[in-house]
C-alpha cells in the first residue's frame, strides 16, 4: 500500500514508518522494525524533521510594526453606517452614527455577569422611531436564567437613554451561542 | 456591579468578529493581534522572504475587514484568514519571475534578509528544513505547513487548494518524505 512511491528497499512506505514513529518509540516495535537498518534510518530522519518542525514552528517572530501597519490599513476604511438622529429642543439637528450607539449599548450589555455581546443593529424607522437588536452569547451559568436577559433589558434601555440620549421602540435580545468558562 | 469584562478573559472569536461586522474596530483588533502571527508565519515560510511576507499578512486582514459582512458563519474567520493568505502566498509566487534555472545557493538568497545574529542562531537541522522546503512546489509547501505547522485539517487544506482530503493527505506524505530525506546528513 504505497501512498507516495517513497518506498524503502524493505517495500515499507515512509508513510507507514511515519504513521508508527510513536508507537515505536515507544517500545511497540514489530518483527520488522527491530532489525530492518532501513526502517531505522527513516524513522531517524524523520524524527529529525519532527525536530526541525518544532524549531521552524518558534523560529519567525512577528515584526513588531506590522500590526501598527495593518490597523492602519484598516481605520482609513472605518464603516461609519447611518446615522441616527437624536431628539433636540434647538433648532437644527443632531446625528450619532448607528455604530457609536451600537457600542454603548454593547459596552453596556457587557456589564452583565456572564454575557457578551455581539452583534448590534440599530435601526432607525422613517417617523424616527429606534429599533434595536442585539444578539448575545451568554454562560452557562446563565442558560436557563431570564434574570441575566431582564438585567441587560434594563442597563441597554438605561444606557440609550442615559448616554445617547435615544427611547428605544423595540430591543431584541438574542442569544445565540453559550459559552463555558475556565473552571466550569 | 459586577462585570464580564475583566482582564483575562478574552473574548471568543464569534463574538469579536460578531462585532466587528458591525463596524467595531477595537474587536477586529483583538483578531488581529490574535492571528497576525500565525499569518506572517504562514507567509514568511511560504514565501521565504519577510517583507513580503508583510505585505501579504496587511493585504489579508485588509480584505478580510472589507469582506467581513460576506463571512457566512462568524466561527468560520480563521479557516478563511488562512485560506485568504495561502492563496496570496501562492499569487505573489506566481507572479515572481520564473526561477527554474537558479542554482540552491541563489534559491536560498531570499533569506539573507534575517538579521546576522539570528541567522547564525539558526540550527544546522532548520537550516536544512528551510532550504529543503523551498525546494518543494509551492502548493505542497502550502499543504504541508498548514498541516504540520499549523494543525489544520486535512479538509480545511483541501478547500484552500482546492483538492480532495484524500489528495491533500497525499501531497503531504509526499512532502514528509522529501523533507525527511534532506534531514539524514543532520541527523
Amino acid at each position: 500500500m504505497a501512498m507516495t512511491d517513497y518506498e524503502l528497499p524493505c517495500e515499507r512506505d515512509v508513510e507507514q514508518v511515519w504513521e508508527r514513529l510513536d508507537a515505536v518509540g515507544a517500545g511497540l516495535a514489530d518483527e520488522h522494525e527491530l532489525t530492518c537498518p532501513h526502517c531505522r534510518a527513516a524513522r531517524e530522519s524523520l524524527l529529525a524533521l519532527r525536530e526541525a518542525t518544532t524549531e521552524l514552528v518558534a523560529e519567525d517572530d512577528v515584526p513588531p510594526a506590522l500590526f501598527g501597519r495593518i490597523m492602519s490599513a484598516v481605520r482609513a476604511e472605518v464603516r461609519r453606517g447611518s446615522m441616527v438622529a437624536l431628539p433636540t429642543p434647538e433648532p437644527g439637528f443632531v446625528e450619532i452614527s448607528e455604530q457609536a450607539v451600537a457600542a454603548v449599548l454593547r459596552y453596556a450589555a457587557d456589564t452583565v455577569d456572564g454575557v457578551r455581546a455581539r452583534r448590534c443593529r440599530v435601526r432607525t424607522g422613517v417617523d424616527g422611531v429606534v429599533e434595536v437588536e442585539l444578539t448575545l452569547a451568554v454562560s452557562v451559568r446563565n442558560v436557563a436564567g431570564g434574570a441575566a436577559l431582564a438585567l441587560v433589558r434594563e442597563r441597554v434601555t438605561a444606557a440609550a437613554a442615559a448616554r445617547v440620549g435615544l427611547t428605544l421602540a423595540k430591543l431584541d435580545l438574542l442569544v445565540d451561542d453559550v459559552y463555558g468558562e475556565p473552571g466550569e | 456591579m459586577t462585570t464580564s469584562a475583566e482582564p483575562g478573559t478574552p473574548l471568543d472569536d464569534v463574538t469579536l468578529v460578531g462585532r466587528a461586522k458591525d463596524g467595531d474596530v477595537q474587536a477586529y483588533e483583538q483578531l488581529v493581534l490574535r492571528y497576525q502571527g500565525p499569518m506572517f508565519r504562514l507567509a514568511v515560510k511560504m514565501l521565504a522572504h519577510r517583507g513580503d511576507a508583510e505585505d501579504v499578512v496587511q493585504e489579508v486582514f485588509l480584505n478580510a475587514w472589507r469582506k467581513l459582512d460576506q463571512l457566512g458563519e462568524d466561527a468560520a474567520f480563521v479557516g478563511w484568514l488562512y485560506r485568504a493568505t495561502t492563496n496570496r502566498c501562492l499569487n505573489v509566487i506566481r507572479a515572481r519571475k520564473p526561477q527554474a534555472d537558479v542554482d540552491l545557493d541563489t534559491a536560498e538568497s531570499p533569506r539573507a534578509d534575517l538579521q546576522p545574529e539570528r541567522a547564525a542562531q539558526v540550527s544546522g537541522q532548520l537550516a536544512a528544513l528551510n532550504a529543503a522546503l523551498a525546494q518543494l512546489t509551492p502548493e505542497q509547501r502550502a499543504c504541508w505547513l498548514l498541516r504540520e505547522v499549523h494543525g489544520r485539517s486535512y479538509e480545511e487544506i483541501g478547500e484552500v487548494v482546492g483538492a480532495n482530503a484524500t489528495a491533500v493527505r497525499g501531497r503531504i506524505a509526499r512532502a514528509r518524505a522529501q523533507l525527511a530525506e534532506v534531514m539524514k546528513p543532520w541527523r
